[in-house]
């Protein structure tokens, strides 16, 4: 078969679909239908990498959401065909009938939510064929293809930390295989850490529980992880333009802008620097005098400018992937949750483990993210293994790029399971070519 | 598949799922302070704030409806075009989609062998050290203090008057 082979890697947050071989996704879309307060209906948001199509302003000020995707795995499939079937007409401009389908998959898919994947796709779209992909074994054969000469190519084997949306996970790869027995997983990802920013922000400035798209750029804009929680929160005390970490952020306010944005955008990266500010740019009060104006607000303008202040919340909410206990979650930080993956491995594999920690996903585009999980992961790993993160170029597409790597191949006919099958054997036997 | 179960009052049922949603781990316990806790952790996984109630053309309508009154709506919407109650039938049959919880308690994975690796066994489990560093609720710095009625942390007599005014006891939604 000469089809063209669609790679979906369906997050939970954002959908990345392209064309297998191609380099780069044709389009990022958030995997979401919104409705804004003045529309009744429920609208498709716009895809993030496309500018020119983008006719439409969209108007995302206190939008209701709703996701096909629930902790991670699909839940509403009624949903994730409408935003499938507006994907694959409107911005793919494909034939689901002619294409096969190179799909991502959560690890650990419920059985009834594969059976309902497998009916989208075949009875719904009707595509040809189909493979179903886990994700860390395409970042690994992603990164193993990048580097022919490194040392994941020559063990084959690696550890990919993919933080996401929903969640976290720890996963050994060995051979191109996900070792699932000892997968480890966290349930943190963006989604609850955007949760937890909005939920501060709306005790102590001003309420935007129903602000999702505009805290996640927030979180995304404003949000670093901190190297050193106890200095950073003693900068945090600081008044004036001793404290690096303030910086203020605007809130639409649908006349002059209807997107929020950093105010000074030189403050966001102050904390960078590390001494004392180098200019007076924001001017007012620190931490402290924020606290004050909760009462009685003695800076007008942050209630007529409908503008907040964030300090400590910048790093204490990527905190919380490290130290879950910290928020009341019965769960082990990152780095314990990288130990025990990779103790759930062979021994002889352990060295090699420790040595290429792949971090990809959406969360770990924190900066420090990495020297940060570094200086935590060294001393709980032994002395005589080295300890190496590599972090992916883009870790939002390292998933995606894995798959239209293997959708290229040319083995990947022969893996696919066409619809004839999945016609003649059903979803539950036809599932088990795919060794998950 | 419990909804099935009880269809006979069918309505009670509605009405405590609602509830349960957001607060199913903390009914299981019977301590206010962890149910609240957990309620608030189960919270950080919500969507959008009163996105349920905010959807008028499927789940108003039919929410509330006994079998008996399912059978009159059809009735009276088969005066409409005979797509549409196809449409209507459809659209009942799969409303309100069951959560990532409800799914994961049918599919019953405690019941398989123990070398089968699941989502549950999957977790990370219980950190190693049950040390927590306690962050004021109203400033975000270090805690020292406790508020006795609630468990809330603050870290200043500021603090925790802000505390007392408008969070002592107002349990996250």
């Amino acid at each position: 078969m000469s089809t063209t082979v669609v790679v979906l890697d369906n997050g939970g947050g954002l959908i990345k679909a392209g064309f297998g071989g191609e380099r780069d996704p044709s389009v990022i879309l958030p995997n979401c239908l919104y409705k804004p307060l003045t529309s009744k209906k429920w609208l498709h948001p716009n895809p993030l990498n496309t500018t020119t199509t983008t006719t439409t302003e969209q108007d995302l000020t206190s939008a209701s959401v709703r996701r096909p995707i629930d902790r991670g795995y699909l839940i509403n499939p009624d949903l994730q065909r409408d935003i499938w079937s507006h994907l694959f007409t409107s911005i793919l401009h494909i034939n689901p009938s002619q294409s096969s389908l190179l799909l991502t998959e959560p690890l650990f898919t419920l059985p009834s939510i594969q059976h309902s994947i497998d009916e989208l796709v075949f009875e719904d779209f009707n595509f040809t064929s189909l493979y179903i992909a886990d994700s860390p074994s395409l970042v690994h054969l992603y990164e193993t293809s990048r580097r022919p000469d490194g040392l994941l190519s020559k063990a084959q084997c690696s550890l990919v930390v993919d933080s996401g949306f929903s969640f976290t996970h720890a996963s050994p790869v060995f051979q191109n295989f996900t070792l699932n027995y000892a997968v480890k997983r966290i349930d943190l990802g963006g989604k609850a850490l955007t949760n937890y920013l909005k939920e501060l922000i709306s005790f102590r400035s001003v309420n935007v529980m129903d602000e999702t798209f505009i805290i996640d750029d927030v979180k995304e804009n404003l949000c670093f992880v901190s190297v050193d929680v106890a200095r950073h929160l003693n900068i945090a005390r600081k008044t004036g333009n001793e404290n690096v970490l303030k910086c203020t952020y605007v809130l639409p306010d649908g006349v002059n802008y209807t997107k929020g944005f950093v105010k000074y955008p030189e403050q966001a990266t102050r904390y960078l620097v590390d001494g004392d500010g180098k200019e007076n740019l924001g001017g007012g009060g620190g931490g402290d005098r924020e606290i004050i104006s909760q009462q009685q607000p003695q800076k007008p303008v942050d209630l007529t400018k409908n503008e907040f202040d964030l300090t400590n919340e910048r790093f204490l909410v990527p905190e919380m992937i490290f130290r879950p206990a910290d928020l009341g979650m019965n769960q082990a930080g990152l780095p314990e949750c990288i130990i025990r993956a990779v103790n759930a491995c062979h021994p002889h594999l352990h060295p090699v483990l420790y040595e290429s920690i792949i971090l990809t996903g959406g969360s770990t585009l924190f900066p420090h993210f990495a020297e940060r999980l570094e200086k935590e992961l060294r001393p709980l790993v032994p002395d005589d293994y080295h300890v190496k993160i590599t972090t992916q170029e883009d870790p939002l597409l390292g998933v995606w790029r894995g798959g239209s790597l293997l959708a290229s191949s040319p083995d990947f006919d022969a893996m696919c399971v066409t619809k004839a099958e999945y016609e003649e054997l059903g979803s539950a036997r036809c599932r088990k070519r795919f060794f998950h | 598949m419990e909804e099935d179960g009880s269809n006979s009052n069918r309505r009670m049922s509605s009405r405590t799922r609602k509830v349960a949603t957001k607060m199913v781990a903390a009914l299981a316990s019977s301590d206010n302070r962890t149910q609240a806790a957990l309620a608030r952790l189960d919270a950080l996984e919500n969507d959008n704030a009163g996105f349920e109630a905010a959807d008028p053309n499927i789940d108003d309508d039919e929410a509330s409806l006994d079998d008996d009154d399912q059978v009159y709506m059809q009735r009276k919407q088969s005066k409409g075009t005979k797509r549409k109650t196809r449409q209507a039938k459809a659209l009942e049959a799969r409303k309100a989609p069951r959560t990532f919880l409800e799914l994961l308690h049918d599919a019953n994975l405690e019941s398989l062998p123990p070398h089968v690796p699941t989502y549950l066994k999957a977790a990370v489990g219980p950190p190693s050290s049950t040390a927590r560093r306690h962050f004021c609720t109203v400033c975000g710095f270090s805690a020292n203090y406790t508020c006795v009625r609630c468990g809330m942390r603050f870290c200043s007599n500021r603090c925790q008057n802000v505390h007392n005014d408008t969070r002592c006891l107002k349990f996250v939604a």
